[in-house]
């Protein structure tokens, strides 16, 4: 069964369905934690909210503005941000301070992204992109960094970043094809 | 509601969609972006579409999670119950998203919570509204205080928030302000007590105080009638009642009557 229709079935307090839709998207949510956090730890931990919120929260799923996965995704996203935001406004002095010794080194995420189909095809995709572009949705993305952050480590004007951004989705969308 | 002086240029905002999409904006700017997308169907849609794009980022990032997480999940499950579906004509307005669109978890969120606490807090929370509530309505008529009650129980139910706290102050003329505030979700209930009403037909305005930034009005009061307050941001550190002509004010214009630290609440940062 497809995500959309076990989402729909959990809503009603299925907990079979949850089951079928736990073997669905846990993967894709803990991965993309774990991509933004790094810590195995904390990546479990915010993956283990995400999943729980999944099943309180179903009912506010509505098919109509978009598919399961990205609406699960989209959630397991904003939680893993708003983490490792709050993890990094502690140790922030610290940070600039490291900043200052070296520069950042911007494409590590994508040296870091194993082999794998999906993940080359991505990578095939995002290396397609100018490298601004990439930088500001990887930054963004894969590392939980606001719009501000990005200008300020890439040294470019806010509005730079927004169009970057928006830019990179457009071609990325073109790149990895319609289907979601 | 913002007063007119302070909403946004629409083409900034604009600007902002695809930072949205990508969690990328700072938590004040996301809670107002947020209510601009509120009343703007075609930014929903873009923002509909730009979330789908950024998803598409994730294909490379799955891998199996742990399997003792499976465990504890579904154990967790069988023990917890669910949320009923939203308000479907609220619901319909909003971008996909929003409905997570909570600011930062604070970083004393980060130790591993038990599964049933939210649920106890909700319960102890709506206690403390409610007797705060009746602490200042004790002399109101039998009528009143079912109005009251009723009020109370839409109000525990907005504050139904894991980390909801409360705190106040009075004078030494028995004049006070309580608020009962969740920081995670930027959601406050003031209530206003002893001050009456401002002479001249003026009011009793509420601003939310934040450091570097211009007071942001929270609404009127109406005498110790409860206030609920929505997207309040972290970084505020106060709140403040000024007496300003009747329709209120875009900006503070006189000193404020009272002001109570919101620290203690979680705000702050």
């Amino acid at each position: 069964m497809e995500a959309d229709e076990l989402l729909t079935l959990v809503a009603d307090g299925d907990q079979k369905a949850f089951e079928e839709l736990y073997a669905v998207v846990s993967g894709p949510v803990y991965g993309l934690v774990r991509r933004v956090l790094r810590d195995p730890a904390q990546s479990e931990e915010v993956a283990q909210e995400v999943l729980l919120e999944l099943w309180r929260s179903a009912a506010r799923f509505d098919p109509r503005r978009g598919s399961a996965l990205s609406w699960v995704l989209t959630l397991a996203h904003r939680r893993a941000v708003d983490r490792v935001r709050s993890a990094r406004a502690a140790g922030e002095r610290e940070r600039r301070e490291a900043r200052r010794a070296r520069p950042p080194a911007f494409d590590q995420v994508l040296e870091e992204v194993e082999a794998g189909l999906e993940r080359e095809r991505v990578r095939r995709c995002l290396d397609r992109l100018t490298a601004l572009q990439r930088q500001s949705l990887t930054l963004a993305y894969y590392d939980g960094y606001t719009y501000r952050e990005v200008a300020e480590r890439l040294s470019v004007p806010l509005g730079t970043v927004k169009t970057r951004m928006r830019d990179g989705l457009n071609r990325l969308r073109d790149c990895l094809g319609g289907e979601a | 509601m913002s007063p007119p002086g302070r909403l946004p240029r629409r083409g900034r905002l604009h600007s902002l969609a695809a930072p949205y999409a990508l969690d990328a904006l700072e938590p004040v700017e996301r809670v107002r972006f947020e209510r601009h997308l509120d009343g703007c169907d075609r930014c929903s849609a873009e923002v509909r579409n730009l979330a789908e794009d950024t998803v598409r980022l994730s294909r490379s990032t799955a891998e199996p999670a742990p399997a003792a997480l499976r465990d504890r999940v579904l154990a967790a499950v069988r023990t917890t119950p669910q949320d009923p579906a939203p308000d479907p004509g609220r619901a319909l307005r909003l971008p996909p998203h929003v409905w997570g669109g909570q600011p930062p978890a604070r970083p004393r969120a980060c130790r591993p919570r038990p599964l049933l606490v939210p649920y106890a807090t909700a319960t102890a929370a709506a206690a403390l509204v409610v007797a705060a509530l009746f602490a200042v309505q004790a002399d109101r008529t039998r009528d009143e205080l079912d109005t009251a009650r009723d009020r109370a129980r839409e109000i525990a139910h907005v504050l139904a928030a894991p980390d909801v706290r409360a705190a106040g102050g009075r004078d030494d003329r028995g004049r006070g302000i309580g608020v009962i505030a969740s920081a995670s979700t930027g959601r406050a209930v003031v209530t206003l007590s002893g001050y009456g009403d401002p002479a001249g037909g003026r009011v009793h305005q509420l601003w939310l105080m934040r450091p570097g930034a211009q007071p942001r009005s929270l609404g009127l009061l109406d005498g110790d009638t409860p206030l609920p307050a929505s997207g309040l941001d972290r970084t505020a550190t106060s709140l403040a009642v000024t007496v300003e002509p009747e329709g209120g004010s875009p900006r503070p214009t006189s000193r404020p009557v009272v002001q109570l630290a919101l620290e203690s609440v979680g705000f702050g940062e």
